[in-house]
């Protein structure tokens, strides 16, 4: 076969959804024109609805139904592939075109063993030989990264943890060494540390077995390292295109630039000013003790397995307390152990006023069935019960005002909201029931950057001006070094560092923290 | 994700099972006010007449005009339908959400119970439960909704047992919602969409067993009258009077096939593309 320069070539690709009704609606992806060199790895960065997901669902042919594609072609290897014969197509997914999704939670079957999961690909594929079978994804799970491939061989997806799984996933992605993997935010939904060393591994796998990586991405800052070349896309089009490097310190493209300025959270950019705190002062939440865990009942034996090992916090008015760790180490225990959801041992006391909580994922966060109007006012109802009409609604609006939205969201549901809206609605639901402190895990991580930046000043307005302690759980290292004057390392289910943010982190003496600090600095740069 | 064809599929349904379902429902609806003939009165001078312009639907061995009787049973059994279901609702409510919502203990012992009906053949308890309690339709009104619980119980379960781990609701425990305020005002309005066609084959399927019962002499009681009933008596004279037979049981297919019909249409209609 000839040797082509290009592995895909995509040329003038237009697509849209057409309706009955709507025949010529807005493209998709509007006249997409690149090309992914052998060997590349390449970068495709983007906020969310730009267009990046169906670019690439289109080189691999699993368009949802509905998509047409109305212009352009996508060459692979210089063969037409949208014009080619559906089962010579079907045929090449897997064995030319690899790629690896977002959640690995849900992408093996949870009823089959991690080997059998990968043995799949192999049969479907015609590998005949058992033997030949499983010593090819034996070899394949060490070259992933396993150090025991024939143990992990023998498990099931829940017994793994989210960094494993994604190791399996591009183990299978990697066995039949195909010449394309498409990764799809292959790392959003991991902490920083896993981050870091999944990137390091596809990086290999690109050396060793000579592949070529189309990496999809809302995250410009995991390029840094990572890609040779970066597309950036808006709106179905192709708007910047250049070296790693170039996009990152010398962006031509003004909205290149402002995406950069937002996954950078620079504090002067984003008008965040800090609250002074008074530590002198009592504290808002003082927990001691906490001691929480799963019972696991065997047959006859019970054993506790416990995630939290005696923690105590503080956290103190006008505070944003920053809360860090790699995941597993039970920071979403400690936050529903404070937040009362969980059995725990040990006293959580919270001063004066409420709490509110808002959560990581924006998607499930609001009841699908009710519109924000009574989201606001089901929250409101719980504290206020005598309230008229008219009261009811100046509270609800001016909630909504402070969270960045106005009158027009009273009447939507969550399914017409962005997930940056969502969040606020989420945060005017905090705002109104007038809390001492919001405790917010992982607010950020399903948001794209300009939204995250958004989402950030606003709990730091709302810090400054109402006086709001944050306990704010993240592993966005970044964030916390910006915002948060005082930050809690945990790990194992204790906390191993405490102590000023410019201390801790210019100082780290717990392994965690400097674990924690290797990555972030691999990751995002110095 | 294709929504053209899939709401064109779903209005199909619609379409087909709604006029087979107001051929039933506007029966029932002007026999509540006229119908032609008394449907309870006897003349041994017109028995067994052939339909015509004046009895288009003919007469019965006792003479009473079948087309009265027809829609007094449209009535009838419409009544028992809806009125059987809505128990059984309610039932089910009371029980299935507290069962997914709390788990544990209560769970296990709603459940037992649940289980412990559905263990029996539903017509069978209905029959026994009728039987013991005596023949009228007030009886087979409750002892249908009750056999028919356990089914919208283990709906409303197993949805509860879904909803309840998504952030909203941890966010309305942490707001200090009542848990009777969550699983009805948080959890409930969610389930609609898995409800309602469970609801609307819960219908057809009660209209069934009613017309089984009644065929067996053990729902509605004479002289009133439901499409099973109507069956049971006219069983003898299927041969000189196919009439009796064909209209009541006409009836009785439009009725459950539009119930079908509607219940597919919602179905196709709720699930496409993730709702959105």
């Amino acid at each position: 076969m000839a040797r082509h320069i290009h592995v895909v070539k995509v040329h003038h690709l237009t697509l849209s959804f057409p309706t009955r009704k709507d025949p010529n609606p807005k493209p998709v992806l509007d006249d997409v024109d690149f090309g992914i060199r052998d060997g590349e790895i390449l970068g495709l960065i983007g906020n969310s609805g730009s267009g990046k997901t169906m670019t690439s669902l289109a080189i691999a042919g699993l368009l949802p139904e509905g998509a047409r594609i109305t212009g352009g072609s996508i060459k692979f290897q210089g063969e037409d592939l949208l014009t080619m014969d559906p089962k010579a197509r079907r045929k090449m997914l897997g064995s030319d075109i690899g790629m690896i999704f977002q959640e690995p939670s849900t992408a093996l079957d949870p009823l089959m063993k991690v080997g059998k999961n990968l043995d799949e690909v192999l049969v479907v594929h015609g590998i005949k030989d058992p033997k030949q079978r499983r010593e090819s994804i034996i070899k394949m799970m060490s070259t992933v990264g396993f150090v025991n491939p024939e143990e992990i061989y023998e498990r099931y997806p829940h017994q793994l943890s989210g960094g494993q799984r994604q190791r399996v996933l591009i183990a299978g992605a990697a066995l039949l060494a195909p010449k394309l993997l498409i990764c799809d935010e292959p790392t959003s939904s991991l902490d920083t540390v896993t981050t870091v060393q999944i990137l390091d591994l596809l990086k290999d796998l690109c050396r060793k077995l000579h592949m070529t990586i189309l990496f999809i991405s809302h995250d410009l800052s995991a390029v840094r390292n990572f890609c040779d070349r970066v597309m950036v896309m808006k709106d179905g089009k192709i708007i910047d295109k250049d070296t790693t490097s170039d996009i990152l310190n010398n962006p031509k493209n003004a909205y290149t630039a402002e995406l950069l300025t937002s996954a950078r959270l620079d504090p002067r950019m984003l008008g965040i000013e800090r609250a002074h705190v008074d530590y002198s002062s009592s504290p808002v939440l003082t927990a001691k003790g906490i001691t929480a865990g799963y019972r696991d009942r065997g047959f006859g034996k019970s054993f506790e397995n416990k995630v939290l090992k005696g923690v105590d916090l503080e956290i103190y008015p006008h505070e944003i307390l920053g809360l860090i760790g790699s995941s597993g180490c039970g920071k979403t225990t400690l936050i529903r152990s404070l937040l009362g959801l969980l059995p725990h041992t040990g006293t959580a006391t919270v001063s004066g006023k409420r709490t509110g909580a808002v959560f990581q994922d924006p998607v499930s966060c609001l009841n699908p069935a009710h519109t924000v109007k009574w989201h606001l006012n089901e929250a409101l109802r719980v504290y206020e019960k005598k309230l008229t009409n008219e009261e009811r609604m100046a509270k609800i609006i001016a909630a909504l005002e402070e969270a960045g939205l106005n009158e027009d969201f009273l009447l939507r549901k969550p399914h017409q909201l962005s997930g940056g809206q969502r969040q606020r609605v989420a945060i005017a639901m905090c705002l109104i029931m007038n809390p001492g402190l919001i405790i917010a895990d992982e607010p950020f991580s399903s948001l794209d950057a300009s939204s995250s930046a958004e989402i950030l000043k606003l709990l730091t307005d709302i810090n400054r001006e109402r006086g709001t302690s944050f306990l704010l759980v993240t592993h966005n290292i970044h964030i916390i070094r910006q915002i948060a004057p005082r930050v809690v390392v945990m790990h194992d289910g204790k906390i191993c560092e405490s102590g000023l943010t410019n201390e801790v982190l210019s100082n780290p003496k717990a392994p965690a923290t400097i674990r924690l600090l290797d990555a972030e600095t691999k990751l995002h740069g110095a | 994700m294709n929504k053209n064809s899939v709401s064109a599929r779903s209005k199909r349904f619609y379409i087909i099972g709604l006029i087979l379902l107001s051929v039933v429902v506007i029966a029932f609806l002007v026999s509540l006010f006229w119908t032609p003939y008394d449907p309870y009165t006897t003349d041994a001078a017109s028995k067994l007449l052939p339909p015509s312009a004046a009895h288009p639907f003919g007469t019965d061995n006792f003479g009473r005009d079948v087309l009265s009787r027809v829609m007094c049973a449209a009535k009838f059994t419409v009544f028992i339908s809806v009125a059987g279901v809505s128990i059984a609702l309610i039932l089910g409510t009371v029980t299935g959400l507290p069962a997914g919502y709390f788990g544990g203990l209560t769970d296990r012992f709603i459940m037992f119970i649940n289980n412990s009906i559905m263990c029996f053949p539903g017509i069978l308890l209905a029959l026994v439960a009728v039987a013991v309690f005596g023949a009228s339709m007030f009886n087979v009104v409750w002892a249908l909704g009750l056999v028919f619980a356990p089914t919208y119980a283990r709906v409303y379960r197993s949805g509860t047992i879904e909803i309840k781990e998504y952030d909203y609701i941890t966010h309305a425990r942490v707001m200090g919602i009542r848990p009777g305020r969550i699983m009805i005002m948080h959890i409930l309005p969610n389930l609609v969409p898995q409800l309602l066609p469970a609801t609307v084959i819960g219908l057809a399927n009660m209209t069934l067993f009613e017309s089984g019962m009644s065929y067996l002499g053990l729902g509605v009681q004479p002289p009133d009258a439901s499409f099973g009933k109507m069956l049971a008596e006219s069983q003898a004279y299927i041969r000189v009077a196919p009439w009796l037979v064909i209209f009541p049981s006409m009836m009785l297919v439009f009725y459950i096939l539009g119930l079908y019909f509607v219940s597919e249409g919602m179905r196709v209609s709720f699930t496409k593309g993730g709702g959105s």
